[in-house]
């Protein structure tokens, strides 16, 4: 087993497979990658029936810097695996495209680039005090509805401290 | 490459050609299913990423959300499909890194057997919970 991993990986190295040597891994491993992921989201994700109250708990965990760039990670593997997964399919089923395998690499290089800049940008600009934490905004709204509070009333934000509790004054003395 | 059974010279050309004069079989069968499973993927999977990070968000996720969601039935049956879809995806490319990078026959045996077993459980449990779940149960009974 040993002499063979090593050799592999010295091949590997060596090789110069360019566009498509390198597309061929980074494919392999976000797929690897994302199959991993789902085993544990599936498990952690049913929880949600059983004991609905550890979901919560986890959730603490993900909101942590560290797993919203894990979070986006996650987001950019899948992404990648399914643009390049089209750029493969596409290739399989109309083989004249094969004279532009490079440039299609690049292609998918380009669209996963692009895409990545406002998804990064929504997904970690709110860590940073930079932006709003996506889907604010639709959350007030359905927390709003679900109070039953006057539409035209202005809503105190869920985030906001709550107002201080008006204590009645003691009588200062009693008949 | 003469050691890895199973998928052959079909290999040889960089992993993705059809392999050449191949009428039917396994390999062709799993070769078709994981461009179909693919393109059902490509917008199941996004779908799902786009909805949960960037239009909920992980700040405003919570047990009681998901619960809603699922009292919908279309959306347990969504995500038995996602579920389904991606597992097998996942666990036949897995298949093809385990045939191309363990050599030794039991050794690749038993590789596969573990690998099959932890994914195949994996989306056992992800259908039953949601084919059971039963949005008239309150949480707290649950």
């Amino acid at each position: 087993m040993a002499p063979h991993s090593v050799r592999g990986i010295w091949t590997a190295l060596r090789y110069r497979g360019r566009e498509g040597m390198w597309s061929w891994i980074l494919h392999r491993a976000t797929g690897l990658g994302i199959l991993a992921f789902l085993i544990v989201h599936v498990l952690d994700t049913a929880v949600v029936i059983y004991w609905p109250d550890f979901y919560d708990h986890t959730l603490d965990l993900y909101r942590t810097p560290f797993f919203r760039v894990a979070e986006l990670l996650i987001f950019f593997a899948v992404l990648y695996h399914a643009v390049n997964g089209l750029r493969i399919v596409v290739q399989d089923f109309w083989p004249a495209v094969m004279r532009h395998q490079r440039q299609l690499v690049w292609a998918v290089a380009g669209i996963v680039g692009v895409a990545m800049l406002p998804i990064a940008w929504i997904m970690l600009a709110p860590m940073l005090g930079l932006a709003e934490e996506p889907g604010g905004e639709r959350h007030r709204a359905r927390a709003g509805t679900r109070v039953e509070a006057p539409a035209a009333a202005p809503r105190a934000r869920p985030s906001a401290p709550p107002a201080p509790a008006v204590v009645p004054p003691l009588p200062e003395a009693r008949p | 490459m003469s050691g890895a059974k199973g998928r052959g010279p079909a290999r040889a050309g960089g992993g993705y050609g059809r392999p050449a004069g191949a009428r039917g079989g396994f390999e062709t069968y799993s070769w078709f299913f994981m461009r179909i499973s693919g393109l059902f993927l490509i917008f199941m999977a996004l779908y799902h990423l786009v909805w949960w990070n960037l239009i909920v968000g992980v700040e405003h996720l919570s047990a009681d959300l998901v619960r809603e969601r699922w009292t919908n039935p279309f959306w347990r049956l969504f995500n038995v499909g996602l579920a389904t879809f991606a597992m097998l995806h996942g666990l036949n490319g897995l298949r093809y890194s385990i045939e191309d990078y363990v050599r030794r026959p039991g050794a690749r045996l038993a590789v596969k057997m573990v690998a099959y077993t932890v994914v195949l459980a994996a989306l056992a449990w992800a259908v039953f919970a949601l084919l059971t779940f039963d949005p008239a149960v309150p949480r707290a009974a649950a």
